[in-house]
């Protein structure tokens, strides 16, 4: 830390260019961040900023081009590579130990040592409680991982690397998990490790924090630098059009009017159990009108999973009752739910949302593949199948080379209208969208968001779960908040703003 | 045909064949080691499998379990169920079939023949419920309880051939020959290549156009690639892997069956040098698809043939196709690891 202060540029590119097959992932990328500042890159999917960040981290090497480090090229064989030189990063999916306590994990891989090879825990407790004065959190480090709130094991992250000394710290979309309080309460972490000059280089999609927090932004599309700005030059709609390259327009949604006829979907006292055994929700009151949107705001780990796996057939009830049309469904499986109209679209696309590996038609006929036309007499029939495959295909504007391909080949983006696609054709009454753009860029949102909007205008109705608060405003009727498992309230979307949806997602009244 | 079709056939190819070239490698290694020269041995090996029509049909015969024990195998992998029990099933389903073609004396060969192999193979099917079951109600890992089941099944039957169903006046374990009427019969005079043979050739292919063509087959192999995708829209995982198990132990179970009235014409302990494991490298080495069982179980028959009958012209130890079979084996899994995982992750 001591000579970096010399440097103008702590870390940055110089010329990086990295191809995978045609695609052109970094296209001659010049960026340097100076040090003791916060950094931001945005762009949209595809637009290279993971690619950049793993070669700053030692994962992936350019083809062309050299990391700068202190001003001089440098070249990064390994994560562990990149460590020795102060750098370190957070990934969007966190690496930890779920059934080792706090401490465990933030000294794996460099715990203190006494003689015999025994851990010094003594040494590894002093450790942490000074690298968390450092960062000026506080942290019970005797709890497991697994039992601790999202936005404490993303400080342990964070914790973790000061732990390893290192001075520039690379987050991966760091505030995806979290509520806006605790967003703030993030950004003002950062704020404290830049005054003890440390570097800061973030990934974000969400303007208005990246706005609040940076000093500086990189703008990339398409593996290609597009601006380079401090916040006080620009503003989120310049930021929007650097990023797609084109103004978007994001639907406007008008609320449905409030229906006067029974529900469609009703949960009454529904309390269900996660994967593990644990209780995660409830007991839980919901209805679902014909024609409406219903957003679901909660931090992640409330019980939304539950919620949303119980009313697609695919959780553990405990106790309640689920009601389709008036008649019980508590307990029918996802195939007979999915035949009375429930459509899901998960928030896990790689892994149960689609089949990586399997083809673009083989997904898009999957889960009916036993109803005519695609077969008859449990034959199947590839030349109705291949023509339900491009029926639905079209109007997607999905880029792909041949119905054989492997859905893993296309873009996030891609697979997610796929996955639309397919729930779609099945013409649903109800769709539970989980999460439904997450790493979608701007023009697949807007895609997304005209296809829910679409389907709820048909009278569909629409379960919707999302972790980005734009998102549950911008289109639902009405928004539920859930903590602890619980429904902490209601607000109709005339009232609601982020910050009452936001108290509500703390367990707070929205009041 | 497209070129990632092309690229993909060619690398499914090659990662078939780098197993095969490496085994003989790693053999031509030991033979120099011991003495040998490997060309001399090799071609020696190939004549003594594929030279000649007599030679070819040997060579089949000895395809003949292996091509049933792949399929076996091969049904479960493909589904992404790690079993491992076809072993088990080819010795209760040898033993029933030996069992029922000594006691139904006096029945026609059209009804002895078809109740026997049936039987054989309801057996195999029934064994495997179990672990089936097992592994979708309370998610016991299916390796450990068809391996287990495995040494159940080859110690049960070893009791049997040794007290209630051992020939009178033998003094090997074994049951009583079965009737005449009971033996498959033989495709050529003169030698063992039999019935059976046409059976399970038969049934691999059928086999292939399962996959290809029905919905059943579909299932099968996408719920082999993401079982938790299957859930989501609408694929009885539970009760499809179920099935898939039985339908393995059918198989398995058939192939014991087979290999006691087309070639055995008896139960004997020891009934089964290992056909059921080496019905695993079979599945692997041929990528679960039917073209690839057929070659591979040839190639582990010429193997076999050739090694019985190679320590008869030379003075290479039959071990020498043992060392072979375990570097594919060994390889072949290998390789595996990375492709693809078993089953899904958790």
């Amino acid at each position: 830390m001591s000579d970096a202060g010399a440097a103008a540029v702590r870390v940055g590119a110089r010329d990086i260019s990295r191809r995978f097959g045609d695609v052109v992932a970094n296209d001659r990328i010049d960026f340097g961040v100076a040090p003791g500042t916060i950094h931001a890159i945005v762009g949209g999917n595809g637009a290279g900023k993971s690619t950049l960040m793993r070669i700053l981290q030692g994962l992936d090497r350019p083809d062309a081009g050299t990391v700068i480090l202190d001003d001089r090229p440098v070249r990064l064989a390994s994560p562990a590579d990149a460590f020795a030189h102060g750098i370190g990063m957070v990934h969007q999916e966190f690496m930890l130990v779920p059934e080792r306590t706090l401490l465990e994990n933030m000294i794996l891989a460099r715990e203190p040592i006494v003689a015999g090879g025994i851990i010094d825990r003594a040494a590894a407790r002093a450790a942490g409680e000074r690298v968390a004065a450092l960062a000026g959190a506080k942290l019970d480090w005797d709890m497991r991982a697994a039992d601790t709130p999202v936005h404490l094991r993303q400080v342990l992250e964070i914790l973790r690397l000061l732990y390893r000394d290192a001075d520039v710290l690379i987050l991966d979309e760091p505030t995806a998990v979290l509520a806006p309080a605790q967003i703030r309460e993030l950004i003002a972490l950062l704020r404290r490790l830049k005054q003890e000059g440390r570097t800061i280089l973030f990934i974000s999609h969400k303007l208005d924090e990246v706005m609040d927090a940076s000093d500086v932004i990189t703008v990339l599309r398409h593996g290609r630098v597009v601006g380079t700005m401090r916040p006080a030059e620009t503003s989120n709609a310049q930021l929007v059009e650097l990023m797609v390259g084109e103004p978007v327009e994001l639907p406007t949604v008008t609320p449905a009017a409030a229906q006067g006829e029974p529900p469609l979907l009703s949960l009454e006292g529904l309390v269900a159990r996660d994967g593990r055994g644990l209780k995660r929700l409830g007991p839980v009151d919901l209805a679902l009108y014909r024609g409406e949107i219903v957003g679901i705001a909660g931090v992640a780990g409330n019980g939304q999973d539950e919620l949303v796996a119980c009313a697609a057939g695919l959780g553990t009830i405990e106790s309640g009752a689920i009601f389709l049309d008036g008649a019980a469904i508590t307990r029918a499986g996802t195939r007979r739910l999915r035949e009375l109209g429930i459509g899901y679209l998960s928030a896990d696309r790689a892994a149960e949302g689609l089949c990586l590996a399997a083809s673009i038609r083989d997904n898009l006929i999957a889960g009916g593949e036993h109803r005519p036309p695609f077969s008859r007499a449990g034959l199947l029939r590839p030349a109705a199948i291949r023509a339900g495959a491009e029926r639905a295909l079209a109007g997607l504007s999905v880029q792909f080379g041949k119905l054989g391909d492997a859905v893993g080949s296309l873009s996030g983006g891609n697979q997610q209208r796929l996955a639309i696609a397919r729930e779609f054709g099945r013409k649903p009454r109800i769709l539970i969208a989980v999460q439904p753009t997450r790493g979608v860029d701007i023009a697949g949102i807007a895609f997304i968001h005209r296809q829910i909007v679409e389907f709820r205008n048909r009278g569909g109705a629409v379960l919707l779960v999302s972790e980005e608060l734009d998102e549950i405003l911008s289109l639902s009727d009405r928004i539920i908040g859930l903590h602890g498992g619980r429904i902490t309230g209601e607000l109709p979307r005339a009232a609601a703003n982020l910050e009452r949806v936001g108290r509500l997602m703390l367990g707070e009244a929205a009041a | 045909m497209t070129s990632a079709m092309a690229q993909m056939r060619a690398s499914s190819l090659a990662g078939a064949l780098i197993p095969v070239v490496l085994a003989l490698a790693i053999g031509a290694i030991v033979l120099a080691a011991t003495g040998h020269d490997p060309l001399s041995v090799y071609r020696l090996m190939a004549v003594e499998s594929f030279g000649g029509e007599k030679r070819l049909q040997a060579t089949l015969s000895a395809a003949t379990p292996l091509l049933l024990t792949g399929l076996a195998t091969a049904v479960a992998f493909r589904t992404g169920i790690f079993n491992v029990g076809v072993e088990g099933c080819f010795y209760l389903g040898g033993i029933v079939a030996a069992g029922l073609g000594f006691w139904l004396v006096g029945w026609p060969s059209t009804l002895i023949i078809p109740v026997a192999l049936l039987a054989a193979a309801l057996i195999g099917g029934l064994w495997l419920l179990l672990p089936g079951v097992l592994k979708v109600r309370l998610g016991v890992d299916e390796v450990v309880t068809t391996l287990m089941l495995n040494f159940v099944a080859i110690n049960l039957t070893s009791w049997l051939v040794n007290g209630p169903l051992l020939a009178r006046g033998s003094a090997n374990s074994a049951t009583p020959a079965i009737q005449k009427a009971a033996e498959l019969p033989r495709l050529l005079p003169l030698t063992t290549l039999n019935l059976g043979f046409a059976i399970s050739i038969l049934l691999v292919l059928l086999y292939g156009c399962w996959g290809r063509f029905t919905v059943a087959g579909f299932r099968s192999r996408l719920a082999g690639l993401n079982a938790r995708f299957c859930r989501a829209v609408g694929i009885d995982v539970s009760s499809l892997v179920i099935r898939i198990m039985v339908l393995s132990g059918l198989i398995g179970g058939l192939a014991g069956g087979i290999h006691a009235l087309g070639l055995v014409h008896r139960f004997v302990a020891g009934f089964s040098p290992g056909y059921g494991f080496a019905g695993i490298a079979i599945a692997l080495l041929g990528r679960n698809s039917a073209i690839g069982i057929i070659l591979a179980a040839i190639a582990f028959g010429a193997l076999a043939s050739a090694g019985a009958t190679i320590q008869l012209f030379s003075d290479v130890p039959i071990e020498i196709t043992q060392v072979l079979q375990g570097a594919v084996m060994i390889l072949a899994v290998a390789k595996l690891g990375f492709g693809r995982g078993r089953g899904t992750a958790l």
